[in-house]
């Protein structure tokens, strides 16, 4: 049993969005749906300007609306303080989507990875196709990465939601979610927010951190410091 | 009864507030379908309670099984190689199971990137299973060349398509006509001599080209004519307490980015940054000043922060030297007597004074850069006062400008006035690698080869308008973009055929419409490409490239963090299409192919000179070839005939193993008793420059006054070898052209070639002000609104050399009168992603290249894509 949580060191963060990028590598996040994001604000007028870009994903909130709205019990919190969810019970009411405060869960509404499933050739016979890649690779993306089954579906099943989950099956085999492991810039630490001695609950003691949206009270387990 | 999105809505509008929604607790307890919420009972109660009561109830939550055969992070294996997404040439590592590659990460083993990655690896992959590579030879079957053309490719074997390209080679050198092939390479590894230079050296032409003009080497004159070192500087930036980067955007682009982006954290903490560049760049977002100069006008700026630190005394005097009576005569307005200036390890202080610096006050820069004097004066001291840790970090933005010589010239010398050069906390050197050098081709070369090879080149660079410096050398240094020119214009002589490697200057050189017409014009084009590119489609010939991150042998050497290292590349996958390395699986079946007619020199070049170093075997395929080309190449690192200054690798196994080659932390002050320059002193007056414009001059029995105008400078006299200010060159009247127009780079392009990737287009926005999927131009809102545009409408931007379409972003990251745009959309071929229409040819967004006018910086015959070279107008369509 745990309480994970992770930091966001905005002033260590340079905005490069390979957290986002890597996001899609390591979970096989279909074209147009987004597990991770940012959240960009400028403001000021030129030349005094503020430009920020703030990365999100799910915040794995204490309180978590979508788990509470959920009507069949397919977005929940597990025992480590993750919200999970189980696509095996989702019937795609979208309810949690519409309650997320930060607009972090999508809806798989069609086909999956239709940019794999194209057979439209660029120069007929001269270059090739999504298709011809699943064929030549076996894989529904060429690039598939198993790891991601291990807990989840693979690659999701059309009309459920899906979100971000702080890569529970890396964190099941001792790893760190992806886009910690990934950020070039050691913008993210992630881990157990009851140990006292994790280096995550030292940033947050040392640190002034905020969350996001603070006043929809959720609760939520990703933190920002450095902003 | 289920509770539809509808029902909770209002049964949260019915509490009142989301948060009261929010202690709504129960449904997340019991998995079972069809579990009513009790949605209202809840309504009014704390969440704090409610949260708390959540926790004590506990929840047993139904997770999916999922597929427990699968262990994260066991699957595959993590195998080296290197990234040449830009210029940085990070060591990298893909994972690879099943023979597919799943994902990448920086190259542990690394001294300079250390593990780390930017963005650009991870579209690699996308790139590699691009399905809009092209995955087998071609051949055009229309012989109308142009645009709107359809080449009607069809496929070929590799054996019909060599043999028709020897058989067009062969019949040139029949005809005594060898100088009349060309080579021509963009991007290339650290092996691509055995094609690049091999072929047209035994084969018998002097035309082959580089791209090296085109990217950034005004920026190399910079360093070479104040510092005598010829190349991009490293840094120090762990101990730097003080930037100030001219154009420079590390965190994102152009140069060391994952280094940098690594270490960024800590240089902000450490060290105050100044960001000189007309818009927000990513790192101007994150820095202590930013310094939004008005395009071109960087060389105010420069004039100014060394009449400051000069009038103020501020000057590193154990680097510099001093006043002999330690009084300070550097008075505005008042030239001072050399002799009473006793100068260290600099020469020519008191003449950068006199013939510039003496009246470029603040104030007078102010007008002309845009920049607050106040500002200007601020960033002058605390740079100086960091000195001598402060580093004057010049990128390719303030010198590929027509008069970017002396902006270049200029930003280094501010080095020198701190004693940052070769410095703690400075810019570097790098050290050597111990690679090999081509073997010599001379005893391949026949009569016919000799020649042909002393034809002269037809890229002018030994024009009188072309200075072309390179490492201290004249008219040494290509001048990629007059290729389309000198095609064009038949001058010297036309060109009859074109191999062209891992380059796209149709799309990728200024004046773009010059080089369709100049291929257009072209009788033999075979072009070798990942993707169908804008050059692809005037090839006769189109040969499928192997991804070279993924699917090839080769190496880089570079350097990151005062490191020298050399990485490898190596095939981590099988190539997923038909394709060939470039350099040496497609060189290799070339020599044979005129091997069989009657020409074997290449061949037995390839077969003598390029053994596998361990057994003395000659290769027999091309595969071998590219193999053994990269053993022998690298040989000094893993098969050492005298130890290595850096690590010690015990064979070709632990190499591959590895991935890389690291050399021992560069030390500091290794030149200052010997720049390389014509003094061997840091030249602020660079006798230097001067020797090289008095031979240009000579050379055309010109005064070197004459030869200024040649080259388009202003600076006449002493002052051609100061850093000065020149106003710059703009094309479009203002009346007419309102906007200044300025460009930059994207953190994900990889070199113009990752735009047909989706996580690309995706992620686009990770630029400042820019959008996914969007090519767009940013303007600050008040121009919007004074040409009755707003915030994404879709806008033609016309100049003097072309138009385009693109969408209009209203951006305070911009001045008012200058429109900025990133290079990298606007590809009308490449690919079904990167165009917006790839059989139609209608382009996403707009090609920067096609509004930028063809210009050159002329003292090293840069192209300028830079400085506001271009003006703009914009209307809405």
């Amino acid at each position: 049993m745990a309480k994970y949580g992770m930091v966001i060191d905005l002033h260590r963060c340079v905005g490069c969005a390979e957290c986002l990028i890597a996001c899609k590598s390591e979970n096989n996040v279909d074209e147009g749906i987004f597990w991770s994001s940012a959240i960009r604000n400028m403001s000021g007028t030129f030349p005094d300007v503020k430009y920020e870009f703030i990365p999100t994903l799910c915040n794995h909130c204490e309180a978590a609306p979508c788990t509470i709205v959920c009507p069949t019990g397919a977005m929940f919190k597990d025992e480590n303080g993750l919200t999970m969810h189980n696509p095996e019970l989702c019937d795609g009411c979208q309810a949690c989507l519409e309650v997320c405060p930060y607009g972090n869960i999508s809806y798989n509404e069609n086909a999956v990875q239709a940019f794999w499933n194209s057979e439209k050739a660029a120069i007929p016979e001269g270059t090739a196709t999504g298709r011809e890649l699943q064929e030549l690779t076996g894989e529904t993306i060429p690039y598939y990465n198993p790891d991601r089954e291990a807990t989840y579906d693979g690659i999701r099943r059309p009309g459920v939601v899906e979100k971000c989950t702080f890569c529970d099956h890396r964190l099941r085999a001792g790893l760190e979610p992806y886009c910690v492991e990934a950020c070039p810039a050691k913008a993210r630490v992630f881990g157990d927010l009851d140990d006292e001695n994790s280096e995550i609950s030292r940033l947050l003691k040392e640190n002034q951190a905020e969350v996001l949206k603070e006043e929809a009270q959720t609760k939520p387990k990703v933190y920002y410091i450095g902003r | 009864m289920k509770l539809s999105r509808r029902d909770f809505l209002k049964s949260a509008a019915a509490a009142g507030t989301a948060a009261a929604v929010i202690g709504v607790s129960g449904c997340a307890q019991d998995s079972g379908k069809n579990k009513e919420p009790g949605a209202t009972n809840a309504a009014g109660s704390s969440p704090e309670t409610e949260s708390g009561k959540d926790a004590e109830i506990g929840t047993q939550p139904e997770a999916m099984e999922g597929n427990p055969a699968v262990k994260p992070g066991e699957g595959g294996k993590w195998v080296c190689s290197s990234c040449q997404g830009c210029t940085s040439w990070c060591s990298v590592q893909a994972y690879v199971e099943d023979g597919r590659v799943t994902k990448v990460k920086g190259n542990p083993n690394s001294k300079g990137n250390r593990g780390y990655i930017c963005p650009r690896p991870h579209l690699a992959i996308q790139q590699l299973y691009d399905p809009d590579r092209i995955k087998t030879p071609l051949k055009r079957t229309n012989p109308k060349k142009g645009r709107n053309e359809d080449p009607k490719f069809v496929p070929i074997s590799w054996d019909e398509a060599m043999d028709e390209i020897a058989e067009r080679m062969m019949e040139l050198r029949n005809n005594r006509e060898s100088h009349k092939f060309s080579l021509w390479k963009g991007r290339s590894t650290g092996v691509a001599d055995v094609f690049y230079h091999a072929i047209p050296a035994i084969f018998g032409s002097p035309n082959n080209y580089g791209h090296a003009s085109i990217c950034s080497e005004a920026e190399k004159l910079g360093a070479g004519i104040t510092e005598g070192y010829w190349d991009y500087r490293d840094y120090d930036v762990m101990n730097t307490k003080y930037f100030l980067m001219w154009s420079t955007d590390p965190i994102a682009s152009n140069r060391q980015v994952s280094n940098i982006i690594n270490h960024y954290g800590d240089m902000r903490s450490q060290a105050k940054i100044a960001v000189v560049d007309p818009r927000l760049s990513a790192t101007a977002a994150r820095c202590d000043e930013w310094l939004p100069v008005i395009p071109g006008q960087d060389g105010a700026l420069v004039s100014a922060i060394a009449h400051v630190i000069l009038t103020e005394g501020l000057w590193y005097r154990d680097f510099v030297g001093d006043f002999k009576d330690k009084k300070n005569r550097f008075i505005k307005g008042e030239t001072v007597a050399e002799e009473d200036f006793e100068e260290k390890y600099t020469y020519g202080l008191v003449k950068w004074w006199n013939l510039e610096l003496l009246d470029k006050t603040p104030e007078w820069a102010e007008k002309i850069a845009g920049i607050p004097a106040e500002q200007i004066r601020r960033v002058a001291q605390d740079f100086a006062a960091a000195a001598p840790a402060a580093t004057s970090w010049m990128a390719p933005g303030v010198a590929m400008q027509v008069r970017g010589g002396y902006i270049a010239m200029g930003a280094n010398a501010l080095n020198g006035l701190v004693g940052s050069v070769e410095n703690i906390g400075g810019p570097n050197r790098a050290s050597g690698a111990p690679v090999a050098k081509l073997p010599d081709t001379s005893p391949y070369t026949d009569e016919i080869a000799a020649e042909g090879a002393k034809q002269k080149k037809i890229d002018h660079r030994n024009d009188i308008r072309f200075m072309s410096a390179e490492k201290g050398k004249i008219h040494k240094n290509v001048v990629t973009n007059y290729l389309a020119d000198a095609i064009l214009e038949g001058d010297p002589y036309d060109l009859k055929m074109v191999v062209s490697y891992w380059n796209n200057w149709v799309y990728s050189c200024t004046g773009a419409d010059r080089w369709e017409k100049a291929l257009a014009k072209l009788p033999y084009f075979v072009h070798i490409t990942l993707n169908p590119s804008e050059m692809s489609q005037f090839a006769d010939i189109v040969l499928p490239a192997s991804h070279p991150m993924f699917e090839r042998w080769g190496f880089v050497t570079n350097k990151q963090d005062l490191h020298t290292y050399v990485s490898l590349e190596q095939p981590v996958v099988k190539p997923v299409w038909d394709s060939k390395a470039d350099e040496t699986e497609i060189a290799w079946l070339l020599a044979e192919k005129l091997a069989g007619k009657g020409f074997p020199a290449l061949l037995d070049y390839y077969k003598k000179e390029f053994c596998d170093p361990e057994t003395g075997e000659e290769p027999a395929d091309g595969q071998e070839f590219g193999l053994y080309v990269t053993k022998y190449y690298t040989k000094g690192i893993w098969m050492p005939e005298e130890k290595p200054s850096g690590d010690e690798i015990g064979g070709w196994e632990e190499f591959v193993e590895k991935g890389i080659w690291n050399s021992e932390k560069m030390g500091y002050q290794k030149h200052w008793d010997d720049f390389g320059t014509a003094t061997g002193k840091f030249e602020f007056y660079s006798e230097t420059l001067k020797g090289m414009l008095e031979e240009h001059a000579e050379e055309y029995e010109l005064s070197v006054d004459e030869a200024l105008e040649q080259l388009n400078y202003l600076a006449r006299g002493e002052q051609a070898f100061v850093p000065h200010y020149e106003e710059p060159v703009r094309y479009g009247d203002e009346k007419e052209y309102p906007l200044i127009f300025s460009e930059h780079r994207s953190r994900l392009n990889r070199e113009g070639r990752s735009a047909n990737t989706v996580w690309y287009q995706e992620f686009k926005f990770a630029d400042p002000g820019d959008e996914a999927w969007e090519d767009v131009l940013k303007c600050n809102p008040v121009d919007l609104k004074a040409y009755g545009l707003t915030d994404g409408d879709r806008a033609r931007v016309t100049s003097v050399q072309g138009s385009i379409e693109v969408t209009v972003k209203s951006w305070e990251g911009t001045r008012p009168g200058v429109a900025v745009k990133c290079y990298g959309q606007g590809h009308w071929a490449y690919g079904q992603v990167a165009a917006e229409d790839y059989g139609k040819k209608i382009p996403r967004g707009g090609n920067n290249n096609e509004i930028l006018p063809c210009d050159w910086e002329r003292l090293s015959s840069s192209t300028c894509r830079h400085g506001g070279i271009a003006r703009i107008r914009i209307e809405k369509i």
